[in-house]
């Protein structure tokens, strides 16, 4: 956020890859797509491929985590080293990584029914295979599928979405360039049925006004997510599996 | 390659298989020389250079091939450098587990490696730049689902990777990203054919429950008319068997090779 | 389909309906699993970890002898339990067993009793939520294959199927994993009529 402002981030009402202020990239959702994972998922988002995993409940390791009351929900983010158009990275958690891994968690650690399995563990693996801004957000919405192809019972359904500000200009789902260079950066994950927010983060300089713009803004493009999500999980279960993907 | 956690997916006896063995046809109703269906897609990671998904029944294995401007070794001031790495994701198999890599994914990757380093697939002479600047290529091979032999899976997304890479652009010393001056242009497709002996039936392409009750493993990986890798784990071998090995890996190669060589 | 799909938080009755894997808010009755919701309002889900009910058959291999009794893998997060005094005859590792769950504790410990040892064979892992496909209508399917493998079956409801290493085993294998693929689908027993035929 707020790097160099050489970059016109908004030209004639129009961003830099053409979109319109409230316009969301194109998505493409698949359920399934891991045999040996109990659930799975794959969202390519924009440029963003995030392949996302999902086992549990199963035994916790180390034993000594185990929740007497409810099953242990983990969740590790990870960027690979080929997801950046510039340089290769290094393999491996980062802070950012380890953080992300958290904010994630904590959504689901919400909306799973988590009671119903006591000393047990639930794992979400979510490895970033390409990224172009919104990785988190596309990865919440990955992670939902995933879990729901599980079985694992949930109260309800979560997609996520990044609102923003570049150029004064309020903007739905954040592009890479916006990311870098705009004025605010806000990941906002909204549970479908009840609309509530379950991940919070912001950067940037923004009024009380401008924010409540935004979940109104996110409200509109998580009912959009959801339909995908559902239409991702409808296609593998009516298909009898994803035999066809391709990647 | 053997599982850390083996709680039973599709526990099976040595002495069950043998007795379906004996009847000439797998579990799976293959031959014992046949592979399962192949599927190769490639340009799958835009963000990479190349980059393919390898499907070896439902193995699967993404390899991608990313450049940076490095500095050489200093033995080798002249030469590029070649580097992989193997993640077996945990989505992979509920038996992977977070964590550095283990001797499973660092076999994988060194085995791969050195079949391309071998059959001397590029000339790192000409990645050369300037005085202590050489390209540097990354292999990073991504193992998406475990449904056995990975290695053979992961060799043929890494020849396939290599196949679909385009050198990049390189201007005053630095990498002009999301350009290119053309292919790579491997000077061979090395394939990995890996073998499992269970009771006295020699296996071509195993699936996780031959790799589990085999006695004995070999991979050996082949160019058009040469042996450039090979690895035994498990077991031994007799001469005869090994050379009879050598004899299906490069049938099975040649076969494969076609598939992904237009 | 006929059946609706519906997603968790998504509403199956206006009422407080009594049904697993769901939850009441207010006055109304909502999923938390993807599942079918029928005309009638009868809601199954299409994905479910197993879920160990006392009174269940359930089939398993022995992981752990000790002197108090066995641990049996049954394809959940903990191994089950079969206490020394309520078994005569001596089992060891790697024996393949099927046996009636006798206490599920509020832990997810499971005690099992009226075990059986099953012969040489093989353990197949099924989706627990699509088990009932594979047993059918009064045993109708795992009847059906059953005639034509030459040999034993036993499902459990914990998604574990064991197949007899006398039955053709190659067949039986691609037949389960076809009801797997199509549990979906009405009509299947009929369609497996015909290819076990075909295979013959």
């Amino acid at each position: 956020m707020g790097g160099s402002t050489d970059v016109q981030l908004i030209v004639d009402g129009k961003r830099v890859d053409g979109r319109t202020p409230d316009e969301m990239r194109k998505v493409r959702m698949e359920a399934g797509i891991i045999p040996e994972a109990d659930g799975s998922s794959f969202v390519e988002w924009g440029g963003n491929k995030i392949l996302c995993g999902v086992y549990g409940p199963r035994e916790c390791i180390p034993r000594h985590g185990a929740n007497p009351y409810r099953a242990t929900i983990k969740c590790r983010y990870m960027m690979s080293p080929f997801a950046s158009a510039e340089e290769h990275g290094r393999s491996g958690p980062s802070r950012r990584s380890t953080e992300l891994s958290k904010v994630i968690r904590e959504v689901f650690e919400n909306l799973v029914v988590a009671e119903k399995f006591p000393n047990t563990q639930i794992d979400i693996f979510i490895d970033v295979l390409q990224a172009e801004g919104g990785t988190r957000t596309a990865s919440v919405t990955a992670a939902a599928i995933a879990l729901v192809n599980a079985g694992i019972p949930m109260k309800d359904m979560v997609s996520a979405i990044a609102l923003g500000k570049a150029a004064d200009v309020l903007l739905v789902d954040l592009g890479k360039a916006e990311d870098n260079y705009g004025q605010s950066d806000v990941p906002l994950a909204m549970s479908h049925k009840d609309k509530k927010l379950h991940l919070i983060q912001m950067d940037g300089l923004l009024t009380k006004d401008e924010i409540a713009k935004m979940i109104d803004m996110a409200e509109k493009a998580s009912d959009q997510l959801h339909e995908e999500q559902v239409a991702a999980l409808r296609r593998f279960y009516e298909n009898g599996g994803n035999e066809s993907f391709k990647w | 390659m053997t599982d850390s956690k083996d709680t039973i997916m599709a526990h099976v006896r040595r002495e069950v298989m043998n007795k379906t063995l004996a009847n000439g046809i797998r579990f799976d109703e293959r031959g014992f020389e046949e592979v399962r269906p192949v599927d190769v897609q490639t340009n799958v990671i835009t963000t990479a250079e190349g980059s393919a998904v390898a499907r070896i029944g439902k193995s699967a294995v993404l390899v991608a091939v990313k450049f940076d401007v490095v500095k050489p070794f200093p033995d080798r001031p002249t030469e590029g450098v070649m580097m992989m790495n193997a993640e077996l994701l945990p989505t992979a198999s509920p038996t992977f587990e977070t964590g550095p890599p283990n001797e499973d994914s660092i076999e994988l990757a060194r085995v791969v490696d050195r079949g391309l380093r071998s059959a001397e697939i590029v000339d790192v002479k000409s990645f050369f730049i300037e005085e202590d600047k050489v390209l540097g290529m990354f292999l990073d091979i991504y193992v998406l689902n475990h449904a056995g032999n990975l290695t053979d899976t992961a060799a043929l997304a890494a020849s396939a990777a290599l196949l679909d890479t385009k050198m990049p652009k390189i201007e005053d010393g630095k990498i002009v990203r999301g350009e290119s001056t053309g292919p790579l242009n491997p000077k061979a497709v090395p394939i990995a054919t890996t073998l499992v002996k269970v009771g006295e039936n020699w296996l071509v392409d195993p699936t996780r429950d031959e790799e589990r009750v085999a006695e004995t493993s070999i991979t050996i990986t082949t160019t058009k008319d040469h042996v450039c890798s090979v690895q035994k784990r498990n077991g031994s071998l007799t001469k005869e068997e090994f050379l009879s090995n050598i004899d299906i890996a490069f049938k099975t190669g040649n076969d494969i090779r076609k598939m992904i060589t237009r | 389909m006929d059946k609706k799909i519906v997603m968790p938080g998504e509403k199956i009755a206006d009422s407080r309906i009594r049904a697993p894997n769901t939850f009441y808010e207010g006055e109304a009755t909502f999923a938390t699993v993807i599942g079918t919701l029928d005309e009638t309002g009868r809601y199954i889900p299409l994905e479910n970890p197993y879920k160990p009910q006392v009174g269940d058959f359930v089939v398993g291999m022995v992981v752990d002898v000790r002197h108090a009794g066995y641990e049996v893998d049954l394809n959940l997060p903990k191994g089950g339990f079969i206490p020394s005094r309520d078994i005569r005859v001596n089992l060891q590792l790697g024996d393949y067993v099927v046996c009636k769950i006798k206490l599920v504790s509020e832990v997810g410990d499971v005690d099992l009793g009226e075990v059986k040892r099953l012969p040489m064979g093989k353990i197949v892992k099924f989706p627990p939520a699509k088990v009932p496909r594979l047993i059918g209508r009064k045993s109708s399917m795992v009847a059906l294959l059953k005639e034509n493998a030459g040999g034993d079956i036993m499902v459990g409801n914990n998604g574990y199927v064991w197949i007899s290493e006398k039955s053709n085993m190659p067949l039986l294998l691609k037949a389960i994993n076809m009801i797997d693929v199509k549990a979906h689908t009405s009509g299947l027993t009929d369609e497996m009529a015909k290819f076990l035929e075909s295979s013959r």
